[in-house]
């Protein structure tokens, strides 16, 4: 049930303002699309911590911060996207809400691949746009998405045809300049596995560090029968920026779909990961959340088991530190009809200050009598025994005290398959938990 | 090379060690034996620098320092190792770089440069050779998942490449059947020379028929009760500790 929660002066404003320089105005499909998300949102605004599933994130400095749509993309250096971008990667790159042709690199493709900006090939594209678009994503009333879809300046569009296998993955970089501050960034992702096709992608969130901003991201996935998708998502915004983002998949018959979150940026952040599962389908949601200083950081994931045979496998481990605060509410639903349902869900917490804290709320709702549901959380603090273990043998206090740290989030990093991705997680990692002559190649 | 003084540490209120006196010179072996209870793991654990533990009264000197007054750390760097009787897992460690962390801290204090990667792995293949363990140990996670022998095995791994100026062993031969006994004893045997000590505390007679040690003291009820040469050992073999006991009586 949502509450009624009017947007302010400065966001109903930016809704009802003219759209007709946005992205696909003379379509007439789309235009009715981002009309009832208008609506919806001026009724609703963006979502109050009276609401159930918000209780424990107050987005209110979001809407005191009134960040607008950027009017184009801002500068960014060669260095930075060079940092940014994943080797051995198809790449497509937005900034600041946009897509830069000129920084992008896509390569060559099997036949049938659509890796377009949605800005570049929606002529071409229409079809498969609108087929995918505002099609998963969940039918309540969510606020960010409805802003989403009212205003999204850009975005991605993949398709990948049947019983094709791409085999680099396709990184789409989304960046918010140094021009970005007080602006907004909007993109849609739209994203479709056709029968037995089998490739992975890799979002990635980066900002210029001081840099405040807000990144309001819906990706939309399609997993049809037999294919097998992993989905990576990598937030590594500014410390000062804000970071609402959503994955919200379906899966086919015998479908199989990989989801990695991996959470390090942002003063304020929000992911949603949701899948709907068909029949004997396969869903995987991993995730690593790091909060340090002030950040606050929400995890969201809705697994719904919709069907019978399907099995899901969710672990989320997050290390708070300083007065941050970390958020995980994991949600299994099991319908009637999905007998033979395995479901498995666990959360993991470190905390490495006292002032930090974890609200871990696990959800279970099971309305099938033949099926298997395993859920478990917990949260802790570093192991005093395993502390005095490594300093007997040399190791100072704040070394040690890395050390197991760095140990506890490596277990979710040792999943990453991609290289060039694993040191990009690694590299976030190890700046905070400095780790003195290490070998990557040792762990 | 160690001097404990009057040594007095209670626990929770309870009085665990009731004013030990021991003296250890440079290169010397001395074995601590006695009973469960008598004391023995909580003063490995008082030289180690383990918290928990109130020292009411005495106090220990390390090659003429004050060792209580040092941190875990600090005794680490000093030369002090504890090669513990339940050696902790840390999953996600790997033991490579647990032994390069723990060299390099050591070598720091020491004003030392840090040694090379390849120099490093090149040593401490060598020594895990002499220990009969397999290199693939080397990137498994400290001690996750070792069986109770090879947690002992790489204790004495560490020991060696660490090479510490005193050596405390809390009952390093529980768990180890006589082939893995036999090793680490080889291991500890090796590390054996006039400016290293050891200290090995045992329930058991068993470990000192590998290794040799200059003195055998018995701990009974917080106490040394009595101090003696390897016979010592030997005559508690055979009598049990039930005769400490009638001895601490009388």
């Amino acid at each position: 049930m949502s509450v009624t929660h009017l947007p302010n002066a400065h966001y109903a404003g930016l809704i009802a303002a003219d759209k007709s320089e946005l992205l696909g105005h003379d379509i007439a499909w789309l235009n009715s699309l981002r009309e009832k998300a208008s609506s919806e949102f001026a009724d609703g605004g963006f979502p109050s911590p009276r609401e159930e599933e918000w209780r424990y994130t107050n987005i209110s400095p979001i809407e005191k911060s009134q960040f607008s749509l950027a009017a184009k993309a801002g500068a960014v250096d060669t260095e930075f996207l060079k940092d940014v971008l994943l080797d051995d990667c198809h790449h497509l790159v937005f900034v600041d809400g946009f897509y830069q042709a000129s920084l992008s690199s896509v390569g060559e493709l099997p036949e049938g691949i659509v890796v377009s900006a949605i800005s570049t090939g929606l002529a071409e594209n229409e079809s498969l746009v609108k087929s995918l678009l505002d099609s998963v994503v969940s039918t309540e009333a969510l606020g960010f998405i409805n802003f989403n879809t009212a205003l999204f300046t850009d975005g991605a569009v993949v398709s990948i045809e049947e019983n094709t296998k791409v085999d680099k993955p396709i990184q789409l970089a989304f960046i918010s300049s140094k021009d970005a501050d007080l602006s907004l960034s909007n993109c849609r992702n739209l994203i479709i596995a056709k029968e037995s096709s089998k490739a992975t992608i890799i979002e990635t969130y980066n900002g210029v560090e001081g840099s405040c901003y807000l990144t309001n991201v819906v990706t939309e996935v399609v997993v049809e029968p037999n294919a097998n998708l992993s989905h990576n998502r990598l937030q590594a915004e500014s410390l000062k920026a804000y970071h609402m983002g959503g994955v919200y998949s379906r899966l086919d018959k015998n479908a199989i779909f990989s989801q990695y979150n991996y959470t390090f940026g942002a003063v304020l952040s929000r992911a949603e990961v949701h899948a709907e599962l068909g029949e004997a389908s396969d869903c995987t949601m991993d995730g690593l959340y790091i909060g340090m200083d002030h950040q606050h950081i929400d995890n969201h994931t809705r697994v719904n088991h919709a069907q019978p045979h399907a099995v899901s496998n969710e672990f989320y481990k997050g290390i708070m530190g300083d007065r941050s605060r970390g958020v995980f509410q994991g949600r299994i639903i099991v319908a009637e009809d999905a007998q033979k349902t395995d479901a498995k869900m666990g959360n993991r917490n470190l905390l490495i200050s006292d002032r930090a804290e974890v609200d871990s709320k696990p959800q279970l709702e099971i309305y099938a009598d033949d099926v298997k549901c395993a859920h478990g959380v917990t949260v802790g603090q570093l192991d005093d025994t395993a502390i005095f273990y490594l300093r007997s043998r040399g190791a100072d206090e704040q070394m040690a005290k890395n050390m197991l740290t760095f140990a506890f989030a490596n277990e979710m990093v040792e999943r990453i398959e991609f290289q060039p991705l694993r040191i990009k997680v690694l590299e976030q990692l190890l700046e905070r938990f400095p780790q003195e002559g290490m070998k990557i190649e040792w762990l | 090379m160690l001097k404990i003084e009057d040594l007095h540490v209670s626990v929770e209120g309870k009085e665990i060690l009731r004013g030990i006196n021991l003296e250890i010179g440079k290169g010397e072996v001395h074995a601590i034996m006695g009973p469960n209870g008598s004391g023995k793991s909580t003063l490995s654990y008082i030289l180690a620098g383990r918290d928990g533990y109130n020292i009411t009264k005495g106090r220990v000197l390390f090659n003429g320092k004050d060792l209580l007054e040092m941190s875990v750390e600090e005794r680490a760097w000093a030369g002090v190792f504890l090669a513990f009787q339940y050696p902790v897992e840390v999953p996600g460690v790997s033991n490579i770089y647990f032994l390069k962390a723990a060299l390099n801290g050591i070598r720091k204090f020491n004003g030392e440069s840090e040694l090379d990667a390849m120099d490093f792995i090149s040593m401490v293949k060598g020594k895990m050779k002499d220990l009969d363990m397999d290199e693939k140990f080397l990137y498994r996670a400290v001690n996750e998942g070792f069986s109770g022998g090879e947690k002992k095995r790489n204790e004495v791994l560490q020991m060696s490449v660490l090479e510490p100026a005193l050596c405390v062993m809390d009952e390093t031969d529980s768990g180890l059947d006589i082939d893995a006994l036999q090793i680490v004893a080889e291991g500890v045997n090796r590390l054996r020379n006039p400016e290293r000590s050891f200290v090995l505390i045992t329930h058991y007679q068993r470990l000192l028929d590998y290794i040799k040690p200059d003195y055998v003291h018995v701990l009974a009820h917080g106490r040394v009760v009595k101090s003696g040469g390897p016979e010592l050992a030997l005559e508690l073999e055979e009598q049990g500790y039930a005769w400490v006991d009638e001895k601490v009586a009388s």
